[in-house]
Parts: C-alpha cells; sequence; structure tokens
C-alpha cells in the first residue's frame, strides 16, 4: 500500500485489475491536498482563453435567443412554423427534450447516491448542474409559448375575485407543478451539496470580495460534526425527494401526450418511453459535457477517471436498448391493436410527410448506443463524445417525431399538413442550448466542479482501518 | 298633490336659532318650511362659472338645432327616403337587428335576400323565405357580398382623365351628351350593360329608345349564355326560357352543366334535386359527362370524363341511340347533321343511359352546359322532346327577354367609327374580354365612360370613371330565375359617392331620380296595386306579387332547330382544349377584390387565392407535370403562363382554368392572385376552346396555397356512403361500418347537461353539394378573420366551418373516382377532448350540451386543439384583425387598426378575437342566446321551459341551399333535429372516440344503375383496404 501524495506523477489510465476488483475513485493515491488543490485551482485559476471564447459564442446565442423570443411575444406565435394540425412544435419538443435531459443528472446524484454507487461521487456535480440548467432552459418554453404570455399566471392556482381555478385535470398543469417543482428540489439539492465545498473556497479566498461572496453562499459553513451530522441528514432526505422526481416528471411530461386522444400519442407505454429516453439523452450529455472537460483540465483526468465514463458508457447502453425495446413495442402495438388510426399513425409516421425525423431519430437510437457493447468504444473517448453527441441529436429527433408526425397524421386526413420549422424557431432552440452552455461556463469558473468533501470521504486514508484492505470506500 | 310637511309647534321667540330668519319668525322662514326644496334650487344647484343653467344650456341647444334644421338643411342632399341613425327611428331598438328585403341582381337572376342591418349598417345576409323561388337559402356570393360594401379599396372619386372632378361635371356631361343625342336621335351613343335582368333598366332602356332611336344598346357578360339563348329563341320561340322541374325528374342527365352550383343556375334547381335525392323515398338518378369535376359531378352516381369539346359527339351518339329506340325521325335527323369530331365513347355507358332515360321516359331531364355551342343546346332539347320530357319536366318560361347586340357587335360599329360615346355602366370590359378585339378598339372611341367599384382595367383607359354604387346602397330592382321582381333597396348611404346604373340611365332619358322614384315609377307599371299600400307590400315582402314569368308547355319547333345544327362549324379534335370555369371563389372576376371569397376555397381543388390549371392525371404523367410547375398555354397566337395543377377526375385531352383572376392594379386585395386566362378566350359565350398547345416552362414549382392537401379516406370510414340497395338491404349500415365499439367508459365524470335545451346539429351528406354557401355565412355571421395566401399555405386558415373534399375510387381508377364532400365544423363533444386539456379551464361545457370558449380566459396553449380530433379548432396565430396580412410579420413596426370601414361589417354580437386565442364553431351561441332571451320575454311569469322556442336557425343551417344542415333541440323529440337523428343513415364519425358528439351526419347514398360500366364500383368509398 503506497501512502497517499500530492506530487506524484499523473497517470490517467485506470490500472488493469483484477476481476471484481473496484478501481479507485481517484488515480495516482493522491492524498486530500491534491484533490482540494486540483479542484479548486479551477475556480481559482486565471480565467483561459478558451472560456472567453466559449462564453461570447454561448451568450451570443442565448441573446439571440432572448431577442426571438421578445420578437415572438410582441408579434404573435405565428411568427413559428407551428400551424394545424401542428400546435405544438419546437416549442414543446424542445421543452420535453431539455427537461427529459435533465433527469440523467438527478439520477446520477441523487439515486445513484442512494444506491451508494461510489463512482457517481466525481460526476455528480456536474450532473446536477445539467439537471438545473437543462430544467431552467426547458421552462422557457412553457412560459412563453402561449399566445398571451401576460396572462400565464392564469396557469397558477392564485386565488382571485374570479373565483377561478385551473383546470386541474389537465395535464399542462401538471407540467407546470411537476417542473416547478422539480426546479426547486433539484436546485436545492444542488446547491446542498455544494455547501461545503463552497466553504472550501471561502477559506481558500485571498480577496475580500472572494471571501464575502463565498461566505456568503456557503451558510456560515464551519465543518462541525453536529453541522454534518445535519448535513447529511438533509442531503439524504433530498436525494430522496430528488429520486422520486426523476420517475414523476418525466412520467407527468409524457401525460401531456398520453392522456391525449392522438394516435401515436395515446399509450400506456409513453411514462416508461419518456423516461428511459430521459435517462439515455442526459447520459449522452453528462459525456459530452465532461471529456471537454477533462480535456480543459488534465487534473481532471484523475478525478473523473476512464473508468468512470466507462461507467456512464454501460448506462447509456443500458437506456438506449430500453429505448429500443419501446420503439419495437410501440410499432408492435399500433398493429396488434388493430385499429385504423392507431396503425395509419405509424404507418404514415415512416411513409408520409415527414419521414426523415423517424429514420433519423431510429437510425442514430438503434444503432449508436448498441455501439457500447464494444470496450474499445467505450475507451476510446473522442469516439464517445462524437456518440453522445449524436444519442443526443437522436434523442431531439425522437421528441420531434413524437410531438409532431403524431400531430401532422391524426384523425382526417383532411387536416394533414407538413410542418416546417421557421427561423425563428430554430433561432430560439439555439438561444436554449446557448443559456444551457452560459450557465455551464458561469459554472466552471465559479463552483467546484466535483464534489470535493464527498470525495475526498473515498480516499483510502479517509477510512482508516479499511484503507488497507480494499484501497477506497466508505463505510456508511 | 302637493305634500304638506307637519312641523311640530314652535315658540315665537326660540331660544336655539339657525337663522335670523327663525329667530324673528318671519313669513319668508314660515314658508320655507313648507317647501321641499328652496325655490329655484335646481337652477341653483346646477349654475356653473360661467353663469349657464342647465334649463338655459337645453333652452339654447334647441334653439341651435332648430336654427339648424331650418336654415342649412338647404345645403344638404335631400335625405327623404333613408332615416339617419342619429335621427333616431322610432322603430328601432339600440342593439336589435332590423332586416329589410331587398335581391343581389345577378346574371343568371336576382338572389332574394333579406338584409340584417344593426344600428343603421347592414351587417348579414340572408335569404328571403317569403319568396316564390327561394326558400331562404343563398349562395356564397350573396353572402359575401357584403363585405363589398365596405371594402376600403373601392374608388371613391368620379375622375376624368384621372383628374378627380365634382358630381356637378359629371352630370353636365351627361346632360350633354343628352343633348347631343337629342339633336341625332342618338347617333353615336353606345350603352355597354351587363344582364342586370332589372325592370327598372328595361323600362329606361326602352325610354332611351323612344328617345333615340339609333342608340345602341349591348348587354353582355363575361361569361355569357348567348348560345344557349339562340338555341332557345330558335327552337322554343323568342323569349320562351326551359324551366327544369328537378323534383319531378327520376332520371336527370347532365351534359357539362354544373346546374347544382347555385351561382351557376340559381337556387331552385340544387332544392328540386336534393328533394328527389331522399333514399327513403323515391330517389333520382344523376348521371353526369363533364370534363372537370364539378359539384354536380361530385353528386352523380355515375359520371364520365370527356373533354368539353366532345359533349357534341356524346350528345349525337346519345341521341341515335334514342332515336333508334323511339324510332323518332327528327330526333334522327338532328343527330345526323351534327358535325363532330368524331370522337366514340363507350358503348355500354351510351346504352346504359339511353335505357334508363327510356324507361323514365317524360319523368327525365337532359341538360346542357350553357355554355356548350348552339348546335349542342338544340341536339339536348330534341332529345328531351324524344323522351317526352318537354312539358312534363320541362316547361317554358315566357320571358319578354329579346336579343340585344353583344360586345363583338359593339367592337364592330367602334371599328366602323359609329360610336362616338360610349357609356360602359358595370363589368370589366377589358379585362374580362382580353381574347378579343374589344380593349383595342375602346381606345378609338372618342368619350368613354365606365361605372364601376374600382377603378379597374377598363376604368384607366375610359376618360370617366364614376364609381359604382353598390346595391346595398343604391335603388333598384331585379327579377329572380322565375321572373319575379324584387326590389333592390338601399341599406346605407353611398359611403363613397357611389352612384347607380339607373341614376346615370335615368339622367340620360331626362327623368329625375329622388330616391325610389324611378324603381317606383316602373312598379306602377307591372304591379296590380300600385298603390302606397302595394309598394310598402313590395318593399316589405321583398317581391311583387304574380310577377313570375308564364308558363307555357313547350313546342319543339323542328325545323328551326335543324338549320342550328346543320350550320354550325364542326369541333376540330385537337390534343388539348381548354376550358373556362366560373370561378368558386371570384365568379367571372367581380369578386377579386373579395377577401372572404379568396379565402373560401375552390369546391373541388380546395385552392385559395389562386387559380391553377387542371390537367387530368394522365396528362400530367405524359407532359412531366407536377403541381405548381408553370406551364405555357397558347392558342390564336396568344398565349398564357400559368401553375398547373393534378386534377384527379379531370378529362384528358382537356385542361380547366378559373377565369376571374390575375388582376392587376385594381384592389390590393386582388394583387399577386392567380392567373389571367381571359386572353385565351375569344368568344365569351363558349366554355371551352381547342387547338391549345401546351409547353412545360423550366421556372420554379408555384407553390399553391390549399386548405386540403390530403384527399383520400386511407381506408377510414370518415364519409361514409353506400348505394341503395345497400341501404335498403341494410338501413343501419352506416352506424354499422363502426365496427365493434367498446362500452363507453369515460374517467372523468362528464359535464351535468341539466338544461331543456340540449342543442344538436346534423348534416346530411346525402344532399350537401358542397357549395360553400355554409363556409361564407360563417365568416359573415362569426366575425372570422381572414389570413392570406401565405397563412393558409402555412395551414394558418380560420375558417370556422370547412367542408372536406373526399375522393375515392374503389379500383383506384380515374373513371371510378368518386367525390364527396363533408363539412366539419366542431362536434360539440358531450365528453370533449379538448375540454379536459386546456389548463386555464377556458374551454368549458354548458347545460345545453355546448362546447363554451371563453375567449377572455384563453391563454393559448393550443392544447384543445391538439387534442381535437377533428382539428376543427382554429388559433390567431397573429393579430388577423388588427394587422395587415402582407405585415404580420413586422409586429408592433406594423400599423396597428383595422380599415374603418371594415368595422362595421362585423356583427355586434360576436367578439373579435385578439392573437393568441383559440377559436371555433360555437353553434351560433349569439343566435341561440337571442331565442332564449326572446322566449324568456315571452314566457313573462310562467314557466319558460313550457314556452316555445322562437323559430332560429344557425348561419350555416340559414344559407344551405340544399336544405342539409339541421339544427335545433335534441330533447324535443318533435323537433326537426330529433327526426332527423332518427333516421337509419345517421352516423357519428370518430364513435370509437367515445368523446359523444352532437353532430351526426346522415351517410350519402348513391343510387347506381346496374347496367351501366362500374356499377359495382359506385358508393363504394368506404370499400377500400386501409395501409399496412
Amino acid at each position: 500500500m503506497s501512502t497517499l501524495t500530492t506530487n506524484a506523477e499523473a497517470v490517467t489510465e485506470t490500472p488493469d485489475l483484477e476481476i471484481l476488483a473496484r478501481p479507485p475513485q481517484v488515480l495516482n493515491n493522491r492524498d486530500p491536498k491534491w484533490v482540494t488543490g486540483a479542484v479548486c485551482s479551477i475556480v481559482e485559476g486565471k480565467t483561459p482563453l478558451w472560456w472567453w471564447i466559449g462564453f461570447t459564442i454561448a451568450a451570443t446565442f442565448a441573446g439571440i435567443g432572448g431577442a426571438c423570443i421578445l420578437y415572438m411575444i410582441v408579434t404573435g406565435v405565428g411568427v413559428w412554423g407551428s400551424n394545424s394540425p401542428c400546435f405544438w412544435a419546437w416549442d414543446i419538443t424542445n421543452f420535453i427534450f431539455w427537461v427529459s435531459m435533465a433527469h440523467a443528472g438527478s439520477m446520477i446524484s441523487a439515486l445513484l447516491f442512494l444506491t451508494r454507487q461510489r463512482w457517481s461521487i466525481s460526476i455528480a456535480r456536474v450532473s446536477e448542474a445539467m439537471t438545473v440548467f437543462a430544467i431552467m432552459c426547458a421552462g422557457v418554453y412553457p412560459a412563453i409559448h402561449i399566445g398571451r404570455v401576460w396572462f400565464v399566471w392564469f396557469l397558477f392556482p392564485i386565488p382571485n375575485n374570479y373565483g377561478m381555478w385551473p383546470n386541474f385535470s389537465s395535464p399542462l398543469l401538471w407540467d407546470v407543478f411537476a417542473v416547478t417543482s422539480y426546479l426547486t428540489v433539484s436546485s436545492l439539492f444542488w446547491f446542498a451539496g455544494m455547501i461545503p465545498d463552497l466553504s472550501v473556497l471561502r477559506d481558500r479566498a485571498t480577496t475580500k470580495i472572494r471571501r464575502f461572496c463565498y461566505g456568503i453562499v456557503s451558510l456560515g459553513w464551519l465543518g462541525t460534526a453536529r453541522q454534518w451530522r445535519h448535513y447529511e441528514m438533509m442531503y439524504v432526505l433530498l436525494a430522496g425527494i430528488t429520486s422520486v422526481l426523476v420517475v414523476t416528471v418525466t412520467t407527468i411530461v409524457s401525460s401531456d401526450c398520453a392522456t391525449s386522444v392522438i394516435p401515436g400519442w395515446h399509450a400506456t407505454i409513453f411514462p416508461f418511453y419518456f423516461m428511459v429516453g430521459a435517462v439515455y439523452s442526459g447520459c449522452a450529455t453528462v459525456l459530452t459535457l465532461l471529456i471537454p472537460l477533462r480535456l480543459a483540465y488534465p487534473q481532471l483526468k484523475e478525478l473523473i477517471t476512464a473508468s468512470h465514463l466507462d461507467k456512464v458508457c454501460k448506462l447509456l447502453l443500458f437506456m438506449g436498448s430500453c429505448v429500443a425495446y419501446v420503439y419495437v413495442m410501440e410499432l408492435f402495438n399500433a398493429w396488434y391493436s388493430g385499429n385504423a388510426f392507431e396503425r395509419g399513425a405509424f404507418w404514415e409516421r415512416f411513409n408520409g410527410l415527414a419521414a426523415w425525423y423517424p429514420i433519423t431519430c431510429l437510425s442514430i437510437n438503434l444503432i449508436v448506443p448498441q455501439l457500447f457493447w464494444f470496450k474499445k468504444i467505450r475507451h476510446c473517448l473522442p469516439v464517445v463524445f462524437v456518440l453522445a453527441i449524436l444519442c443526443n441529436v437522436g434523442m431531439w429527433f425522437e421528441r420531434f417525431m413524437i410531438v409532431t408526425t403524431s400531430l401532422i397524421h391524426d384523425f382526417l386526413p383532411s387536416s394533414w399538413h407538413i410542418f416546417h420549422a421557421s427561423i425563428v424557431d430554430i433561432l430560439t432552440a439555439t438561444g436554449t442550448v446557448g443559456i444551457f452552455f452560459t450557465l455551464f461556463l458561469l459554472f466552471i469558473r465559479f463552483v467546484p466542479v466535483i464534489n470535493m468533501s464527498e470525495l475526498k470521504a473515498t480516499l483510502p486514508d479517509s477510512q482508516p482501518g479499511h484503507a488497507a484492505e480494499e484501497g477506497h470506500g466508505l463505510k456508511s | 298633490m302637493k305634500k304638506i310637511f307637519q312641523h311640530p309647534t314652535r315658540d315665537a321667540k326660540p331660544t336655539l336659532w339657525r337663522t335670523q330668519g327663525e329667530r324673528e319668525n318671519t313669513p319668508e322662514f314660515s314658508e320655507s318650511l313648507a317647501r321641499e326644496f328652496t325655490a329655484g334650487a335646481t337652477a341653483l344647484q346646477e349654475q356653473d362659472d360661467n353663469g349657464l343653467s342647465r334649463r338655459n344650456f337645453v333652452r339654447l341647444m334647441g334653439a341651435a338645432t332648430a336654427l339648424t334644421g331650418l336654415g342649412l338643411t338647404g345645403c344638404r342632399r335631400p335625405e327623404a327616403h333613408l332615416v339617419p341613425f342619429t335621427k333616431s327611428a322610432e322603430w328601432t331598438i339600440p342593439g336589435k337587428f332590423l332586416y329589410y328585403a331587398s335581391a343581389l341582381p345577378t346574371p343568371v337572376g336576382a338572389v332574394p335576400l333579406t338584409i340584417t342591418t344593426s344600428d343603421g349598417r347592414p351587417t348579414k345576409i340572408e335569404g328571403n323565405p317569403l319568396h316564390p323561388a327561394s326558400n331562404g337559402a343563398t349562395d356564397a356570393f350573396a353572402q359575401a357580398s357584403i363585405l363589398d360594401l365596405y371594402d376600403p379599396n373601392r374608388s371613391k372619386e368620379i375622375t376624368y382623365n384621372s383628374a378627380t372632378v365634382s358630381r356637378a361635371e359629371l352630370d353636365a356631361f351627361l346632360a350633354k351628351v343628352r343633348t347631343a343625342a337629342g339633336t341625332n336621335a342618338g347617333e353615336g351613343l353606345a350603352i355597354l350593360i351587363g344582364k342586370e335582368n332589372s325592370p327598372t333598366i328595361e323600362r329606361l332602356r326602352a325610354e332611351l329608345t323612344k328617345q333615340f332611336p339609333k342608340i345602341l344598346w349591348v348587354e353582355d357578360e363575361a361569361i355569357s349564355s348567348k348560345e344557349s339563348d339562340e338555341a332557345f329563341d330558335a327552337v322554343f320561340g323568342e323569349g320562351n326560357r326551359p324551366v327544369y322541374d328537378f323534383e319531378k325528374a327520376d332520371v336527370i342527365l347532365s351534359l357539362g352543366s354544373d346546374f347544382l352550383n347555385p351561382s351557376e343556375t340559381g337556387l331552385g334547381f340544387a332544392k328540386g334535386f336534393t328533394k328527389r335525392r331522399n333514399p327513403e323515398g323515391k330517389m333520382n338518378r344523376l348521371y353526369v359527362v363533364e370534363n372537370h369535376f364539378s359539384l354536380t359531378g361530385g353528386m352523380a352516381d355515375h359520371r364520365l370524363r370527356i373533354p368539353a369539346s366532345g359533349i357534341g359527339d356524346f350528345t349525337v351518339a346519345l341521341a341515335k341511340v334514342i332515336a333508334d329506340k323511339t324510332s323518332d325521325t327528327d330526333l334522327a335527323a338532328l343527330a345526323s347533321s351534327y358535325k363532330g369530331s368524331g370522337r366514340t365513347f363507350s358503348d355500354a355507358w351510351i346504352k346504359g343511359v339511353a335505357d334508363d332515360l327510356l324507361a323514365a321516359k317524360g319523368n327525365g331531364i337532359v341538360i346542357a352546359d350553357s355554355q356548350q355551342p348552339v348546335a349542342v343546346q338544340a341536339l339536348t332539347l330534341g332529345v328531351n322532346k324524344a323522351l317526352g320530357n318537354l312539358g312534363s319536366t320541362i316547361s317554358v318560361a315566357q320571358t319578354a327577354i329579346k336579343p340585344v347586340s353583344t360586345l363583338a357587335d359593339l367592337s364592330k360599329a367602334i371599328q366602323t367609327a359609329a360610336v362616338k360615346t360610349l357609356l360602359i355602366l358595370g363589368g370589366d370590359p377589358v379585362y374580362s374580354a382580353s381574347g378579343t378585339e374589344f380593349p383595342n378598339s375602346l381606345a378609338s372611341v372618342p368619350e368613354t365612360l365606365h361605372l364601376s367599384p374600382f377603378v379597374d382595367e377598363t376604368s384607366k383607359v375610359t376618360h370617366w370613371h364614376v364609381p359604382a354604387a353598390h346595391y346595398l346602397e343604391s335603388w333598384g330592382d331585379a327579377r329572380s330565375i322565375d321572373g319575379t321582381i324584387s326590389p333592390v333597396q338601399p341599406m346605407i348611404l353611398p359611403l363613397w359617392n357611389g352612384i347607380s346604373s339607373v341614376e346615370i340611365l335615368a339622367a340620360l332619358s331626362g327623368e329625375k331620380v329622388d330616391g325610389p322614384s324611378a324603381v317606383r315609377a316602373t312598379f306602377n307599371t307591372y304591379s296590380k296595386d300600385s298603390s302606397d299600400a302595394g309598394w310598402q307590400g313590395f318593399l316589405r315582402n321583398g317581391f311583387a306579387q304574380d310577377t313570375a314569368w308564364p308558363r307555357a308547355i313547350p313546342v319543339f319547333n323542328q325545323a328551326a332547330a335543324l338549320p342550328l345544327i346543320q350550320s354550325a362549324e364542326s369541333v376540330v379534335a385537337s390534343d388539348f382544349e381548354i376550358t373556362f370555369l366560373r370561378s368558386s371563389s371570384v365568379g367571372d372576376g367581380r369578386y377579386a377584390g373579395n377577401s372572404w371569397l379568396q379565402e373560401t376555397p375552390d369546391f373541388v381543388t380546395k385552392l385559395v387565392w389562386d387559380n391553377a390549371a387542371l390537367f387530368s392525371p394522365a396528362d400530367a404523367t405524359k407532359l412531366g407535370i407536377k403541381d405548381g410547375d408553370f406551364v405555357k398555354l397558347s392558342a390564336g397566337g396568344k398565349s398564357v403562363e400559368i401553375a398547373a395543377m393534378v386534377a384527379p377526375g379531370h378529362a384528358d385531352g382537356s385542361i380547366s382554368a378559373a377565369l376571374g383572376y390575375g388582376r392587376r392594379g385594381v384592389s390590393h386585395v386582388m394583387e399577386n392572385v392567380g392567373f389571367d386566362v381571359y386572353p385565351l378566350r375569344e368568344n365569351s359565350a363558349l366554355c371551352y376552346r381547342t387547338g391549345v398547345k401546351v409547353e412545360k416552362l423550366a421556372k420554379p414549382a408555384y407553390v399553391f396555397a390549399t386548405t386540403q392537401e390530403h384527399q383520400n379516406m386511407e381506408g377510414r370510414n370518415i364519409a361514409r356512403e353506400g348505394t341503395l340497395d345497400q341501404f335498403q338491404k341494410q338501413p343501419e349500415f352506416a352506424s354499422e361500418m363502426d365496427g365493434e365499439i367498446a362500452p363507453p367508459v369515460s374517467i372523468y365524470p362528464n359535464p351535468p347537461l341539466t338544461s331543456d335545451l340540449q342543442w344538436g346539429l346534423s348534416m346530411d351528406l346525402n344532399t350537401c353539394i358542397g357549395c360553400n354557401a355554409c363556409i361564407v355565412a360563417c365568416q359573415a355571421e362569426n366575425n372570422i378573420p381572414v389570413v392570406g395566401k401565405d397563412q393558409v399555405r402555412r395551414g394558418r386558415d380560420m375558417a370556422w366551418i370547412r367542408i372536406d373534399r373526399w375522393f375515392s375510387s374503389a379500383d383506384h381508377s380515374e373513371e371510378n373516382l368518386e367525390m364527396i364532400p363533408m363539412g366539419v365544423m366542431c362536434q360539440q363533444c358531450e365528453s370533449a377532448p379538448c375540454e379536459a386539456v386546456c389548463p386555464a379551464n377556458a374551454t368549458v361545457h354548458s347545460e345545453e350540451g355546448l362546447n363554451l370558449m371563453a375567449y377572455n380566459r384563453c391563454i393559448g396553449t393550443r392544447y384543445c386543439a391538439n387534442n381535437c380530433p377533428w382539428k376543427v379548432r382554429r388559433f390567431n396565430w397573429f393579430d388577423f384583425n388588427e394587422r395587415p396580412l402582407d405585415e404580420l410579420y413586422y409586429g408592433p413596426l406594423a400599423p396597428k387598426g383595422m380599415a374603418e370601414s371594415l368595422k362595421l361589417v362585423k356583427n355586434p354580437n360576436v367578439t373579435v378575437r385578439m392573437r393568441g386565442v383559440m377559436e371555433k364553431c360555437t353553434f351560433c351561441i349569439q343566435r341561440i342566446e337571442e331565442a332564449k332571451i326572446a322566449r324568456a320575454v315571452k314566457a313573462g311569469a310562467s314557466d319558460v321551459t313550457k314556452t316555445p322556442l322562437p323559430v332560429f336557425k344557425t348561419a350555416c343551417q340559414q344559407a344551405c341551399p340544399s336544405e342539409s344542415i339541421v339544427f335545433g333541440n335534441i330533447n324535443d323529440p318533435e323537433s326537426a333535429i330529433s327526426k332527423s337523428r332518427s333516421i337509419s343513415r345517421t352516423y357519428t364519425s370518430l364513435n370509437y372516440l367515445n368523446t359523444r358528439p352532437r353532430v351526426t351526419y346522415l351517410a350519402r347514398i348513391r343510387n347506381p344503375n346496374p347496367a351501366m360500366p362500374g356499377a359495382d364500383l359506385v358508393g363504394a368509398a368506404n370499400r377500400s383496404s386501409e395501409h399496412a
């Protein structure tokens, strides 16, 4: 057993291990001081040039997106490409896309935390950040997609002199509750997890302003045993609530479709369908974010190890296979229903006005995740990066396929009409991507990207008496 | 009685006092105690700083008003016959409608109307149910004509050589013309006028001809019936016109005639025909031979598609068979003298029709398109004679119509310099006769005047342009198709100084026109009761009793018919012919400025804001043409470039194009709308021209705006039809098509339907001809905005009721193609999918079973529309009412607000919706509520539910010429709707969804003749198999 070091040579490959041996969470036997330095240096160091370039690009897109939204609000929903029968298109597609993507973050940080999956610790913070930012991007759409934004408060159960309540049987209202509670809980969960780390930044701060700011957000954290006791209790509770939301939020969002009568929407498989798709796309996004992050800050390669990414890839593979199963079941059910409208919806989906959406979606989502069966592919990170982006493209097309192709081929063929996106649709969508990356870049600069306190607890040193046997692991 | 105040007794010298008077107990004080108010209190109270009291103000204003009235009325135009709303006529109740009888003059015959006026402005047009030739229905044109009145693009000034001049100068000009005509008996004076069917204009014409014997009086229309008129004059005697009694006809053969189209031949034909379409009674059978799908072709039991120029050949072939079988030598002589193009047809088809017509001898009708050549007309009448139809199903009306000079005669006269002054009253001949000599010759006339609602193509080349008064703002009269005379009453003073043709003709004849005086003078000549009471009755009822043309038994003049056929030129066979159609949206172009009609889809192509060259699928494949490809059509040295469209069921070797499009520089609405095919037409009386060359152009394809892009039901039983035989064996076949349906279960409790009134609507697909009248009626009634071509292309049309037009062919062949129109509006589901999903509770159910839309509460999530299986909900994507349609995307940078005049056409009882709000059919809830209020008033203290509801109709129902729409209370077993719903053909569309719609449909029944080829493929729209 080697001792922990601060100055070991950086080796980023996970050593070959015996079967069933657990890979170390931190490579090269780093000591806690090194871990703290490695993570805090990202926040404390000079802002790199690539950050400024990336931030400018992202913020520009976000700004254009904001301008498009303003234009839409003052002019009318007609500036989008939506039409009759496709009353929803990119708005709800992007809403579902973003809100679903959020789920993988919650799952990694909360569900895997509760199930004591230690490998998730180093990627949990990034995943949670992704969750919160994705919900923010998602939240843009339900608020602005409506015809009269200034009456959006009709959606909330605010006591008023008309004595009118919202319609509690409408899934859109459930969405309002689901998304607001999800945003609240996941933000709290994310922030709560950061408190000990923020206090570290406070303590290491060299300027008064930094000390003051981090002092405010670390809420007077001292790291006493009493605080830790309360903290851990709260964290487990929040993790529990978040885990429930992982399942319920997509289920509710899927009911927008599932409770309707439209063939292609009206299916009981939808909650599961949305759920697996959500985690699938979220895993892909986590990979898309982590791989360049490791490249930008090489010290992170020892903390976010290839083995961690490998596990995300495996999760992606599993969820991707579930998605493939749903595709097949959906088609089978349509055929098995014997219902002309149900069959017609799927026939037209692949033969009708917009066959290229489903074909793009299926060809990506059926093939790409299956490539992760191969260890070589899972370990070749440039390939993983490209495939992860492809997975998200595929998932966007899946959401788009579900929303539009069902609408454009509904009951009466006389109503059928193709949907074409307008430039405002496209720029609003890229605007949300801009918002996402703007927030993510700010996150990198101002917040520790890895949960240091939790990670340090997994170091062999942190568990006297067990370190010598296993080299890692926390007795909880 | 004055009130005496009892005050308590007071001390003479009180110890407590309020005023010196009370202390002293003066008489003034004692008096003041007895008064309730101090003397002059009101004057004191209202006296303001200027010392002007209320009484003084009223006194002064009264004097001022009186002086204004006395002193200034001389400066104003006399308004003796119209009551301005500011003077508040005593019979008006603000907010309540007033109804006046009037009529829309059309070349075919007037459409009798009842005009709804609201606070002095006409807002809605309905048919006049009192009129003998009307069932209270209208066509789409009559419905939309109200928008023309308020069109802000109408011309507003009299101009002379493009400079604005005063009315006095025009009057001086007319006086000059009159004086000049007086000196030379009218030599060189020509008047070109449309077919007005107006007794007053006929009277003025007679007057003018008497005063100026050499005047040239020309009557022509862009789509004229000269050929058929010539045949009728010859065969039946001058002025005699056939009258077809479709109610008596068992078997009908249409030779290209779209007689069911209300705009083509008047409303009565559709009514009579559909009465006999009843499969529960004795059902008629319809054969149609035509080149393009018409409304009549869509109703056909057997349809044969042949070029329009081949209809003569078909008629001959049929006539020969009939002549053979009846041994009618007269008919044989007629048939053998026809010089056809040698086209041949399926013997079985002709034999089948001939046998059927012969079997129904005396109970059949053979009717040819009025734009077929005179020889075909004569031959058709000969066939009817041989079949014994003359005198039974066909009688003649003895009209006073006399042959008049046509535009061709006028052109000739101009070329010989015989015309010095030409007055063109209405029409736009420079545009509509651009295929003839007329536009060129017009320039050589020294003095020309054009009376027109727009500064149009003709107005631009005439010296004078005079804005024409709309029929809703001028006095006139008109004969309907049966000859009954209706008044044309003004509902409002001319908005923009419009002048009627009656006024101009009266000025020429030296008659002083004062309001209705000219019409009244005519009335006195034909009315049995020319008293004031009789005149009032004429205006009130909207027609003069017993003024219909006398009817007679037709006498077929073989000697006159034969030369008509012998002297006819033979039809030259060519690769392609073009047929010119009366547009179902803009007529001959006269309605091109009407945005409601521009956005009303074509009956068959569902095209809006454009016309197209229609090609048969086979021709399109042969020429490599796809929808939107540009083609160049040339004939006789002229050519037009036009976008092509593939039209199912179209005849091969034939191209059809609607007239009335492609006008430039006339009105904002007409810009960039369609393609002008008038240049290809050399004869306004013939519907076709042969020898057309087609060339495909290498231009980028044109994108049409259509309201329906998919024509095939895809094996879904949406519109249901069967054959008469099937119906008799299995009366409930339509509802049985649903198959096995799960028992109705609802997760949510359905809304309570507690009212005694439960509204329902039934639509009879068997009689619905798909004529669009309901669409425009709904648009007018419910303030539905127009969205423009670009937005329709994007699938954003706003019509609350649409007519889905389905094509079906059981064997996928063009020969057996059928058309079924199906009106679709909000189905008012009892368990409505839209209501459950609205998060804002903006769409809820009423206890009367109506699916309500609360515009104020709607935030525009559009979820309701997504979840509507019929997609009948319409979303205001932009502020269609407030922003110019070509600047919708400019947002707040575009000018805001509606033209002042267009605000006047809005129905005051219906909200004008803003952007971001969903809307849909409400079953005309404003009419329902009006009726309910009237019922409540009538009931008073008695039980309102036991009081009968006043009779009312929804706007679509009221307009429907074939009475296919029935609306009412389904709780009342005696109501028409309950009876209609109990008919065995009733079915509910998309029944398996268990939304329980309140709209039910009656399946279409076809009555095929088993002896005909393809008879087993008729009525088989639901027989084709589904995909997958």
